[in-house]
């Protein structure tokens, strides 16, 4: 059937006319960048505006062919080469193309269609799947039959918790999950096992930290100063609350750019202590939008209130395109997209979307709270009449000093030094310049190395500066704690004009633009509601839009497989890879949107099929067709990234703290460690050590030093948006897991932990916690031989379990 | 290289064959890269970046300036424009005079001040640029410019640029290593590999204390039962992969055990300068205070690059007590005067030494910090008054380089005459880049990496001012 229609699609072009038949080329491969986005100043929609073409001139000339940019372009060897990127036109395409052009160029109809020509930009229809059981499989299973390659089996069922536990909960499954799965022979097991995981907590944790990354998640701003960021936390239990109640994807995606526009509340809807339900809904969703104050800060640009500005604008754009579009849309601030139909006015028109908002802090208590805390201001005064009451010794000390330098120089010196430094003589600069050196000396200012000296204080000052020092203590302690707020988005009092830039640089100010869309996806529009984010964001989530939901799935799958069906999962543009099962992602991306965007029923679809279910076990035939396994005959085998090699240890071992939520944890780290940080009074630890074992996503995410031991296993950068981690492999991965700290304290736990639990032999039950499954004879043969060494060998062998590949790798 | 890429990119048939090599050539492919031929032959190998962290004053180093003297105490002629500072507003300052003395040396006659003595005696073999700049103006965005070719963090650093695009010479060594001597502003991602694998990222080398993170062994461990505990896990690691053949991945993990574990005899090896002579750790001024740090970080570098190490970067001015580096904001002469001591003579003894041993050849120097900085006086707004300080100038400021068949005694570009900004010859952090790259035999503009939808290079759209051949 699919063979007769196929033919039949070949007859109806060979009849068709030269002048349809180019139009059909140019419709499908030039149209998205050449229609409505008009790159170059280029439209190839009608004949009119192909004979006047762009900025490089005419792109037809009809009946010469040779002398037209078009053909030129498409041939593909000077320096125009069209379309861009990695495939140019089929060579019957270009002599189509240059028999039309020589015979006139006449155009068939009128202006060309709407239908963009790139396959990401198209209207999302959902296909037919072929016949079969589950839609998932019927997708690849075509793919494998058309590709020669035979389905890997099912995964044995102790592989499949491991997997799906991992997968789920960055975690292995515990010793008695394992065996409650095994013993379970009902026909619905294995869907049984899937929905307990999904319903976890841990499930929000380990999917949330995903997107995270893609939000370039962290906890300070980077840069020297690398300002702190009080709230981040808030925005990160948001998303990891929102993964475990299944927030539809839609209304998560509207939460984060303006659920402040979108569910404005009035904050005093009832009274109370707590705030009420509806209220806290909508607080929730302006917490939401704090994703937009969490980018990377550039302290120094606040020298220029404009540069900051800029720079906040170009980091909300770039996320925003990667996140939710999976563009790049930061390729466009500086000049025309070259591989996408993204403009520098599409860019700064994004821009203008969000230069209507800015940060600004809300309260999260109630009114009642609020009013509480300001009833016991007071005590805080208390708080700064001490400070000051210190300040003053300090000052007084200082005087006194200083008063002691001035007696030793005579009247000039010293007229000199009280000149203004800028309007000083040659002369008076030299006096000045003896006086501030015995200044220097008598520590009261920076010398040359930047030394300042302890100020001289007098045994009574001494003594009431410690008085008052325990004074502020205990008067600290009583006062209220400090109010709590989130830090989320909110309307800019003056909504500043938003310019085109010059290759981004933010001094340059060139046409004005209004807020909207980019061009090529939405059409002509001008966003004119005065909440633009919520327009931008009921754009994003119109079940019609054409990427939001393709990148979404997309994100999913390859979170679950490694590797996605596009496998650039922010880049959906002519530079990323095109997609290996094209049908399959329309199909799952159509389907999620019929399911109410539930990333839970998402999930199960794909954790329930055969494909997901498939052994990694390696075939020599299929290898030689398809060695990097694109078209997912096997399952991918995984190695666990630096979060869940830490959870997975600390559950291992025994210590994992489930806690969840509240501000990050910062963990201590070695002597070693601490080499290179520029401040270290910027790296409190928390001091309660059950902490140090919370789960690495509650952890302090510094972005100018991230924790070694997560870079060494690829952690992302966090300045921009991390679609894919490297999954590398060196040796110091190696040195730490073997010497550091943190390993050598799991290790012992874990021995510890045989120790002391009760039951069979400690090296049926380490492998059991470890590897989930028995050792084998051979295993326990050398194990027990090994524990013979004595002293210590229990803790190296646990070590050795930490360290083995079947403990870093998924299968 | 990724090293599932790797074997990705080659077919399943040339990988069991090249499995059938064993071990030690999968670590090499895989661990560190193999050493991967250059674009075209040069003589560079290895690269020493000297960084002297805060910004070193050009005008009282390598880029003498006459007519400063003459303007000494007055202000900015209105004829050198206006540009922006960090703390100064430049119409409210006076010029300030180098309080230094230049003078010609060697047979080029290049002018080098009394700050650097020891270095100037090997005039003849430095090529001094004095016509580099940048817009980063705080220390940063400097320090990110000179390292990574991008004023904001997230772009890869030159090291590991040249690690990716040269791969590792080195056995049992890191490729890529730095020295600190304190905290640096710009924190790791001066030194990190940004978009480009971890592989990359470069390895901070302690003078105290385990010289790499994790490199040391514990205390309770000793090296034979730490061998025996290695022994187990291969076995264990054997019997897994025994049904995974097909993955190198899982092989050359095991064989990453190897490579740590032999590190951890060859770090501290290389790290043992009391190994040298005498002479030789007089040479560095390791028997002067002031001098030992920086006189032993140098030494280590030469050892570093003796044994194939491909880029190594040194820090002077990090964050130690209250010290601020080469940031000479107040009495900008005493600073340089304080901190050039401590680096002017082991400066001078490495290029003495690598010279000696014929590692000059294929060793590029570059010597270079945040910016330059200003020819008048630090003029904080609100004023904490002026101290004879320079602010930063990152319009106009020197670097220099040396070996790495270059041949030296030239200058390359200058600053206008008061040394504000870069006036002829003008060369940016992407020229930079490039003429080292070009040094080592890699085409900048073909080494990329694909990242958010496009072919990065470590000189972004620049880099059309490659010096390189004026150079050798």
């Amino acid at each position: 059937m699919r063979i007769l229609l196929f033919l039949a699609g070949v007859a109806c072009f060979a009849q068709e006319e030269p002048a349809t038949q180019a139009r059909r080329i140019l419709e499908s491969n030039c149209g998205s960048c050449h229609g409505a986005a008009r790159m170059g100043g280029l439209d190839l929609r009608q004949r009119d505006s192909m004979l006047k073409g762009g900025t490089r001139g005419a792109a037809v000339v009809p009946g010469k062919a040779d002398e037209s940019l078009l053909y030129q372009a498409v041939l593909r060897n000077g320096q125009l080469q069209m379309p861009p990127g990695k495939k140019g036109l089929a060579a019957g395409e270009i002599q189509i193309l240059k028999n039309w052009i020589d015979a006139g160029a006449r155009w068939a109809g009128g202006p060309a269609a709407a239908e963009p020509s790139w396959w990401s930009f198209r209207k999302l229809k959902k296909p037919q799947p072929p016949p079969g059981a589950n839609a998932i499989d019927a997708f690849i299973a075509a793919k494998l039959t058309e590709k020669g390659l035979r389905p890997a089996p099912q995964a044995d069922k102790r592989t499949l918790i491991r997997r799906l536990t991992y997968d789920l909960h960055g975690l292995p499954p515990s010793r008695r999950e394992v065996e409650e799965f095994l013993a379970d022979n009902s026909a619905g097991a294995y869907a049984k096992l899937v929905d307990r995981l999904l319903a976890s907590p841990r499930y929000g944790e380990r999917w949330g930290r995903h997107w995270l990354d893609v939000v370039r998640y962290a906890d300070t701003g980077g840069f020297e100063t690398d300002i702190y960021f009080p709230n981040a936390w808030r925005y990160r239990d948001y998303v990891i609350k929102s993964l475990n109640q299944d927030k539809p994807y839609n209304q998560f995606v509207q939460e984060q750019i303006a659920g402040d526009e979108i569910w404005p509340d009035d904050l005093d809807m009832n009274g109370g202590f707590k705030i009420p339900e509806e209220k806290q809904k909508h607080l929730e969703a302006k917490i939401a939008t704090g994703m937009y104050t969490i980018g990377p800060v550039y302290h120094e640009a606040a020298f220029f209130g404009d540069q900051v500005r800029y720079e906040w604008l170009t980091d909300v754009v770039d996320t925003t395109g990667e996140a939710f579009l999976g563009l790049t849309l930061g390729c466009s601030r500086c000049h025309d997209h070259k591989f996408d139909p993204l403009t520098t006015r599409d860019y700064h028109r994004m821009m203008a979307v969000f230069a209507a908002s800015e940060e600004r802090e809300v309260p999260v208590v109630s009114k009642f709270s609020i009013f509480g805390f300001k009833s016991g201001y007071p005590n805080w005064l208390k708080v700064d009449e001490l400070k000051a009451a210190v300040n003053r010794i300090e000052r007084d000390a200082r005087k006194r000093v200083v008063d002691g330098v001035r007696s030793r120089f005579p009247a000039p010196v010293l007229a000199a030094y009280d000149v203004p430094a800028d309007k000083r003589t040659p002369g008076q600069r030299a006096l000045a310049a003896q006086f501030e050196k015995a200044l220097t000396e008598a520590g009261l200012q920076e010398n040359a190395e930047g030394k300042v000296a302890d100020i001289p204080y007098t045994e009574a000052e001494q003594k009431e500066r410690e008085r008052l020092t325990y004074e502020i203590g205990k008067a600290t302690l009583k006062a209220n704690p400090v109010l709590q707020t989130a830090t989320v988005l909110g309307p800019a009092d003056r909504i500043p004009d938003v310019h085109i830039t010059s290759r981004g640089d933010w001094r340059s100010k060139g046409e004005i633009v209004s807020p909207g869309l980019p061009q090529s996806l939405a059409g002509e529009n001008e966003i004119r509601d005065s909440r633009r984010r919520k327009a931008l964001a009921l754009w994003l989530t119109d079940p019609q839009h054409p990427l939001t939901a393709r990148v979404m799935v997309n994100r999913v799958w390859h979170w679950h497989f490694g590797r996605g069906i596009v496998a650039t999962p922010n880049d959906f543009g002519r530079q990323g890879e095109e997609p290996t099962h094209p049908e399959l992602l329309d199909w799952l991306a159509a389907d999620f949107v019929e399911q109410g965007w539930s990333l839970k029923k998402l999930h199960k679809q794909i954790l329930m099929s055969e494909t997901y279910r498939r052994s990694t076990k390696w075939d020599e035939a299929n290898g030689a067709i398809d060695a990097n396994n694109r078209y997912l005959w096997r399952m991918n085998r995984q190695r666990v990234d630096a979060e869940t090699l830490r959870d997975a240890t600390l559950a291992v071992s025994g210590q994992i703290n489930f806690a969840m939520g509240g501000r990050p944890v910062i963990p201590t780290l070695t002597k070693e460690e601490y080499t290179g940080m520029w401040a270290r009074n910027q790296w409190p630890e928390a001091l309660d050590p059950a902490q140090h074992n919370r789960r690495s996503v509650y952890l302090y995410v510094k972005r100018a030093f991230p924790l070694p031991m997560f870079t060494t296993f690829d952690a992302p950068d966090t300045s921009t948006s991390c679609a894919r981690r490297d999954s590398t492999t060196v040796a110091p991965q190696a040195l730490t897991l073997m010497n550091s700290e943190f390993m050598q304290r799991q290790a012992a736990r874990f021995a510890e932990r045989l120790r002391g639990e009760q039951g069979d032999n400690p090296i049926a039950r380490a492998w059991a916690l470890a590897l989930g499954r028995p050792p084998t004879e051979a295993e326990t043969t050398q194990a027990h031989r090994y524990l013979a060494e004595g002293e210590g060998a229990l803790e190296r062998l646990c070590l050795v379990l930490l360290n083995m590949n079947e403990f870093l790798y998924v299968d | 290289m990724l090293c599932r890429k790797t074997i990705e990119a080659a077919s399943r048939r040339e990988f069991l064959q090249k499995a059938g090599l064993g071990f030690g050539a999968l670590a090499a492919s895989c661990l560190m890269g193999a050493p991967r031929a250059p674009h075209f032959p040069a003589k560079g190998k290895s690269v020493i970046f000297l960084f002297m962290h805060g910004g070193p004053s050009h005008l009282d180093t390598f880029d003498p300036k006459p007519l400063l003297e003459k303007l000494d105490g007055q202000p900015v002629p209105p004829s050198f424009g206006k540009v922006d500072f960090q703390f100064t507003r430049m119409d409210s300052v006076p010029l300030m005079a180098s309080r230094r003395r230049f003078r010609k040396r060697g047979q080029s006659g290049l002018e080098v001040s009394d700050l650097f003595e020891n270095v100037a005696q090997h005039a003849d073999e430095l090529a001094v640029i004095r016509s580099c700049y940048h817009d980063g103006f705080t220390h940063v965005t400097g320090q990110n410019w000179l390292n990574t070719g991008w004023a904001r963090v997230g772009r890869p650093s030159v090291g590991s640029w040249v690690t990716y695009g040269l791969g590792s010479a080195a056995d049992n060594l890191p490729s890529y290593v730095v020295m600190l001597d304190g905290g640096i502003k710009a924190g790791a991602p001066a030194y990190g590999s940004g978009f480009l694998p971890a592989t990359y990222q470069g390895t901070v080398l302690r003078s105290e204390g385990p010289p790499i993170l994790n490199v040391r062994p514990p205390e309770n461990m000793s090296s034979d039962e730490q061998r025996r505990m290695l022994t187990l896990l291969r076995g264990f690691n054997e019997q897994h992969r025994a049904t995974r053949q097909e993955d190198s991945e899982l092989a050359a993990r095991m064989a990453s055990y190897e490579l740590a574990f032999k590190m951890q005899m060859s770090v501290p090896d290389v790290a043992d300068l009391a190994k040298e002579s005498e002479a030789t750790r007089r040479l560095y001024g390791m028997d002067d205070r002031t001098t030992a740090e920086f006189g032993s970080m140098c030494l280590m570098a030469r050892r570093l690059v003796e044994r194939g190490v491909r880029f190594v970067q040194l820090y002077s001015g990090g964050k130690k007590g209250a010290e601020v580096g080469w940031d000479g904001h107040n009495e900008c002469d005493q600073n340089h005067e304080f901190m050039a001591r401590k680096v002017d003579k082991p400066i001078a003894g490495l290029l003495a030494d690598l010279k000696s041993r014929g590692l000059l050849e294929s060793t590029v120097i570059l010597w270079g910090g945040d910016f330059g900085r200003t020819p008048f006086t630090d003029g904080a707004e609100g004023g904490s008054g002026n101290r004879n300080g320079r602010d930063h100038n990152p319009y106009g400021f020197s670097t220099w380089m040396a070996g790495g068949g270059i041949k030296g005694g030239k200058v390359i570009g200058s600053t206008d005459e008061i040394g504000l900004r870069a006036a002829g010859d003008k060369v940016s952090m992407h020229d930079l880049h490039a003429t080292l790259l070009s040094l080592l035999g890699i085409d900048h503009k073909k080494l990329t990496y694909p990242f958010q939808g496009r072919e990065f290079r470590l000189t972004d759209v620049g880099g059309e001012n490659d010096f390189s051949a004026r150079l050798t």
